[in-house]
């Protein structure tokens, strides 16, 4: 029951951006954070629900690696990307808006959701924003 | 990264009820007993101690055994885990964010080019 959402506009169209976050080719580029690298042959995309998504990150440093497990659960191009991890149950919906012109906006929703509490109704009732939350910790651990 | 594990599930769920969080900020500035931190809510006091034992399971808060009135203690240990993960887990795609920006930015220049 936590909720994270993250926003970026880029300048760039739509169709382009949802591409990056669905071809390997692109994914190469960006998936892997600071520090990191995600080789080509360490991406797995099959892009339809029910799909593989999996990704190895490699630690630049120490060559420690980090796999992501993921199954996509719903694909809508240009608009919408949804993947499930299995092993923590975290849902991770990425939404591409076309801003107009060249710029597009990506919002990246990730919720951590319990059995109990699939079917969208429900998460809408239960999930809390989390990321206003990290705020409010931050003021009861200083 | 993205992995989470149990407790720290636990501590995800204890903190999606604002009861709790008001509890918690109570905590946050000093022990306090059940019967101190029922003081600002209607609520019973079998309420409020459902809501102490789930914050005391997974770790967020403690209570001593000996003490007649057993006043409650914030874990801040537990607090700071999950403000970490949540830090952690905003700083991957604030980077993975910079990274597709100038791979996006490549990629056009090269094709106008």
């Amino acid at each position: 029951m936590a909720e994270l959402t993250y926003t970026r506009v880029f300048d760039a169209p739509r169709e382009l951006v949802f591409r990056c976050m669905l071809e390997p080719g692109h994914l190469t580029h960006f998936w892997g954070p600071a520090g990191t690298s995600t080789p080509l042959d360490g991406i797995t995309v099959d892009p339809r629900p029910g799909g593989v998504f999996e990704t190895v990150m490699i630690n630049d440093a120490d060559g420690h690696s980090y796999t992501m497990r993921a199954v996509y659960t719903e694909i809508v191009p240009p608009e919408r990307i949804v993947w499930s991890e299995p092993g923590s149950g975290m849902i991770t919906t990425s939404t591409f808006t076309d801003l107009g012109g060249t710029r597009t906006e990506v919002r990246i929703h990730q919720a951590d959701v319990p059995d109990s509490f699939r079917s969208p109704g429900d998460q809408a009732r239960f999930l809390t924003s989390l990321d206003r939350f990290a705020a409010y910790l931050e003021t009861l651990v200083s | 990264m993205t992995v989470v594990d149990d407790r720290l599930d636990a501590t995800f769920a204890a903190l999606a009820d604002p009861t709790r969080r008001a509890i918690l900020a109570h905590l946050a500035t000093g022990d306090a007993t059940v019967n101190e931190l029922a003081e600002p809510f209607d609520m019973t006091l079998p309420g409020i101690s459902k809501h102490l034992k789930v914050l005391e399971q997974c770790g967020l808060i403690s209570r001593t055994r000996r003490a007649q009135f057993r006043p409650c203690h914030l874990e801040r240990e537990r607090l700071d885990a999950a403000a970490d993960w949540i830090e952690t887990n905003r700083r991957i795609w604030a980077q993975r964010f910079d990274k597709l920006e100038a791979h996006l930015r490549d990629i056009q220049d090269t094709g106008h080019g």
